[in-house]
């Protein structure tokens, strides 16, 4: 009986309020009687027709209501909207008053919310750029990348080798256009001084495939894509830095690497390019340059459009059978090699996704945390305004009136912490911005565009909402006469537990965003732990690369090289001094097949490859590394000397295991020489702290011809004073070449890591803001509830009890809502962190050194939060108390 | 007199219901538990539906057709009970609408539907 009553009396909700608090009793009795006098399907039939009735005419009964209403002349105010916007212009000034009477609350509610709002406007920027805005192409979503794949050896996505660009760009017939592109530093003269531009070097239907119009000119035509007739292509913003943005430089020619080129276009300013940041472009001429097109050496990005038709399953079937094919024509090269297709702009964002997501997450629980400080702010406010409330609602105002008005001026608090939010968010995009991608980077326009705007306005009604809807249902639930009565002092408006609930809360959310930032900084640390197999310290690193218009032979480019390492040298203040083909902790290059002498390749072994590392003959004392075993080289390994190999251990345990591979012969694929490996040295990490080490052969640089080194000077000083040495001695030899990527090794290290280190500090920085604010938090519900068991302290303190109990009683609850918040925090953090696991290095998400620290120093922050009330109850003056 | 006649002619006709409701209060003023029970007698059945019934009464008070009155003075103060009673505007409406129904009964040619009945 008492269900159907209950249903029944829900069911009374459609009609009007009015119709219901007058008769809703007697209705309710009806029913019951008619569907006490029924039986079995009777009462079915009871139920048919006290729904329908209901249904018609609570309806009816709203409509009857509404008709009369119309009949009014409030009725005209209404339609008109005058009534709402009159009210509400009375709510606003209201609110605005209302928020100057409490100037401290206010700046603090406001401020709070600025904190929380900003940061999520700020990371909302950054996921919409990347996540979901479009790629600034036309239809972005047919762009795709094509790689080298070895299934085999487990490599999916390799840079591309020129034969086989080209064999794919002929024969495939999935694309509407294929380009290839390979990023190249080039030395720029004539006008101004002399300086190193990226130049990135495209094959034909490169702007075409990213539907790119120049801004002045032209883009390349078929014409430009032969040796001694190219043209450059200016990026905007090099243009705009070294012509003054003057469109006359089309068609006037500039020195790129001591040739004349003549300038053909420039690139508007919105012109972005997935992987480089090339600041001119240029033809890129494959046939004669080596000629045949190498298939082992890979060094190309390719990109290409799907035809509106074509899916990107069966472009990857085709390019799956054109590996195929080449694999059959050519099976000394591409045994086990085939071509892979992926979307472009998953390759853009994929590598941050899961970063921003849990970045968008820690915000979300900040904006949850500051909510919740805000809410019990209020509910501390609130216990002031019971009697205005109450004398309003006395006067007649309707409970849904003065809700509106608390709610009002909640929203005006959030829309000011929203606007000072954007101001944060401005002032912040570009620390956030710094480590993605630069295809889709968020600037400080993005924060004023329509999606963001609506994200931040959302997460001030949100806030809103969530912080004021409690408060304010609180005050207005009320009876109204109560605060009006004599003595109406009873200061209980707050149910205990529901602050307690939310204090809860709080301490659970920080507890999740701290686990986070904690895992981030112990990742980090495990990164920074990991031997890179080289010293830091005391050195500075640039790189020299020759012009191979004045250095046409290997031989020049050698003895030029040469004579810089001694020349370094021989400078009393450089230690020692030598050059490598690819710096350590800089990135990725591609490897070759080496065949190692009388090694039996078994069927299931992969290809036999390595990564060719040519160097001078100090580098390996320059970088501090270890010769393990034999020797390094040295200035009589010469051009004419036997030719000489060093392997790194990966590469002696790897192809020698047991044995040593001193006096051991090895040779790369392409080439006819063998070497001698006369020695092994400790591994060096080229491509970050956090990636494996593969297989590595050293070769000296007289014996493997290059035309650019990355030099490392080792000194006793500041590595930086040794600048203009080098600069000097460049100049002698050669006075048209400039010094570049100037960087101390330190430094190098440092940007390996650049992007745990700004995902840590960004977590950190969100973990140190929720745990000031739960902090905040829980002292403000203790030192509120302190303030208001006065007179109850008082009491107890005048009947005997001893102050130190009081202060242990006080300190005791506080410690418990953060107890159950901690045990709730770490248990969602078990559940929540698993979804970080790709972005943590060397530890696991359940890492129970974090947890153990987090749980004890939130524990202590909560402490010490709750030990200020605490201290204030024990020095309760029980005389004043009780006068109160 | 005619402006009066137009202030109870909008209510015309009335449901059947409404007049039953007034025809009840013409006895004398009850309260809607009273109605109720001599509604359902008359009748012979539980016909009424409670949110009908109520809306139907808000309709007639908010027209103002039936008044809200007080209760007797020997009644439990406890048992709050709204009682109603029908107004003057009320009763002329009745009147109204049993005069019309009379003519429509001795009409002529509602006779002869009678007759070959």
């Amino acid at each position: 009986m008492n269900t159907s009553r209950s249903l029944y009396r829900l069911l009374l909700r459609l009609c009007p309020a009015d119709l219901r608090s007058q008769y809703g009793d007697e209705m309710e009795m009806l029913f019951l009687q008619s569907l006490s006098g029924a039986r079995g399907p009777g009462k079915a039939r009871v139920w048919t027709r006290a729904v329908s009735d209901v249904v018609r005419h609570g309806i009816g009964a709203r409509r009857d209501s509404w008709r009369k209403f119309r009949k009014t002349s409030a009725y005209v105010e209404y339609r008109t909207g005058g009534w709402w916007m009159d009210t509400l212009r009375y709510d606003l000034r209201h609110a605005i008053r209302a928020m100057g009477r409490q100037p401290v609350t206010s700046l603090i509610v406001v401020l709070t919310l600025a904190l929380a709002i900003g940061a999520n406007t700020a990371v909302f920027s950054a996921v919409h750029s990347v996540l979901i805005r479009p790629l600034p192409y036309p239809e972005p979503a047919s762009l795709v990348m094509l790689w080298e794949k070895r299934e085999a050896e487990g490599v999916m996505k390799n840079s591309v080798s020129p034969a086989d660009y080209l064999d794919w760009a002929r024969t495939a017939t999935s694309f509407t256009g294929m380009a290839a592109m390979t990023e190249v530093t080039a030395d720029l003269t004539g006008e101004g001084d002399p300086e190193k531009v990226s130049v990135a070097g495209v094959s034909a239907p490169y702007f075409e495939v990213f539907g790119t119009r120049p801004l002045h000119g032209r883009t390349f035509e078929p014409g430009d894509y032969t040796i001694g007739n190219r043209g450059v292509i200016l990026g905007h913003a090099f243009w705009r830095q070294r012509f003054g943005g003057d469109p006359g430089v089309v068609n006037r020619s500039v020195m790129l690497n001591g040739g004349p080129i003549k300038v053909v276009g420039v690139l508007p300013a919105n012109a972005a390019f997935p992987n480089t940041d090339a600041q001119l472009f240029v033809p890129l001429v494959i046939q004669a340059n080596p000629d045949p097109p190498s298939r082992t050496s890979h060094q190309f990005s390719v990109y290409a459009r799907l035809k509106p038709d074509v899916t990107l399953a069966q472009a990857r079937a085709e390019m799956d059978r054109i590996g195929k094919d080449l694999e059959a024509q050519y099976p000394q090269l591409s045994r086990g090699h085939g071509a892979h297709v992926t979307s472009l702009p998953e390759e853009i964002t994929g590598p941050v996704e899961r970063t921003l997501v849990v970045l968008m997450a820690a915000v979300a629980f900040i904006l949850l945390i500051a909510c919740i400080n805000v809410t019990n702010l209020l509910l501390a406010k609130a216990a002031g305004r019971r009697r205005e409330m109450a004398v309003r609602a006395a006067i007649g105002a309707a409970r849904a009136r003065l809700m509106r008005q608390l709610l009002v001026e909640c929203a005006v608090m959030a829309l000011a912490g929203g606007v000072a939010g954007l101001m944060l968010a401005v002032w912040s995009v570009r620390v956030l911005a710094a480590q993605l991608p630069a295809v889709a980077r968020p600037d400080q326009a993005v924060i004023f565009s329509l999606p963001v705007l609506a994200f931040t306005l959302v997460a001030c009604l949100i806030t809103c909402l969530l912080a004021g809807a409690l408060p304010a249902w609180h005050l207005v639930r009320e009876d109204a006469a109560e605060p009006l009565k004599e003595g109406g002092r009873s200061p209980v408006s707050l149910k205990r537990t529901l602050r307690f609930g939310l204090i809860v809360v709080e301490v659970a959310l920080t507890s999740m965003l701290l686990v986070g930032a904690g895992l981030t900084l112990r990742s980090f640390q495990a990164v920074l732990a990991q031997p890179a197999g080289i010293e830091t310290n005391n050195r500075l690193t640039f790189r020299v690369s020759l012009p191979g218009a004045r250095y046409r032979d290997g031989a020049a480019a050698a003895r030029f090289f040469n004579d810089l390492e001694s020349r370094l040298r021989a400078e009393p203040m450089i230690q020692s001094a030598g050059g490598t083909m690819l710096p350590p902790l800089t990135g990725f290059d591609g490897r070759r097949g080496v065949v190692i002498e009388n090694r039996e390749v078994g069927p299931d072994d992969g290809p036999t490859r390595a990564h060719p590392r040519v160097i001078t003959s100090n580098y390996l004392q320059a970088i501090g590394s270890r010769v393990r075993e034999g020797r390094g080289f040295n200035p009589a390994d010469t051009e004419t000397s036997p030719t000489v190999a060093i392997v790194n251990e990966t590469m002696a345990a790897r192809y020698w295991p047991g044995v040593s591979p001193i006096g051991k012969r090895v040779r790369f694929t392409d080439q006819e020489i063998w070497r001698e490996v006369v020695g092994v040295i400790g591994d060096v990490k080229h491509w970050g702290l956090d990636e494996p080490v593969n297989p590595e052969l050293y070769v000296p640089a007289t014996q493997f011809p290059v035309w650019a080194l990355t030099w490392v000077l080792f000194t006793n000083g500041d590595p930086l004073t040794l600048v203009p040495i080098a600069q000097r001695h460049l100049r002698e030899i050669d006075a048209n070449l400039p010094l570049f990527q100037v960087r101390t090794m330190e430094e190098v290290a440092a940007q390996s890591v650049e992007r745990r280190r700004w995902m840590m500090t960004l977590l950190a920085v969100f973990a140190v803001l929720a745990l000031v604010m739960a902090a905040a938090g829980i002292y403000g519900v203790m030192a509120h509830l302190v303030s208001m068991r006065t007179p109850e302290i008082g009491v107890r303190l005048a009947l005997g009890a001893r102050p130190a109990s009081v202060m242990r009683q006080i300190l005791g609850e506080g410690a418990m809502q953060a107890g159950i918040g901690l045990v709730i925090g770490l248990g969602g953090s078990l559940a929540l962190m698993r979804g970080m696991r790709t972005i943590l290095f060397g530890i696991e998400p359940t890492d129970p050194i974090t947890l153990a620290s987090v749980g004890v120093s939130l524990m202590i922050v909560a402490l010490l939060a709750v030990a200020i009330p605490a201290v204030r109850a024990m020095r309760v003056d029980p005389i004043a108390a009780l006068r109160q | 007199m005619t402006q009066d006649r137009a202030r109870f002619d909008r209510f015309l006709p009335l449901k059947p219901f409404v007049l039953d409701v007034l025809l009840e209060l013409a006895d004398g003023k009850k309260h809607g538990w009273a109605l109720i029970r001599d509604l359902q007698q008359r009748d012979g059945g539980d016909r009424i539906l409670p949110t009908n019934f109520y809306r139907t009464l808000r309709a007639l008070r908010d027209d103002g057709l039936i008044e809200e009155a007080k209760g007797d003075a020997n009644e439990d103060g406890a048992e709050r009970r709204q009682y109603f009673s029908l107004s003057t505007l009320g009763a002329k409406v009745a009147r109204a609408e049993v005069k019309r129904l009379e003519a429509l009964v001795v009409d002529p040619r509602a006779r002869k539907l009678l007759k070959a009945r």
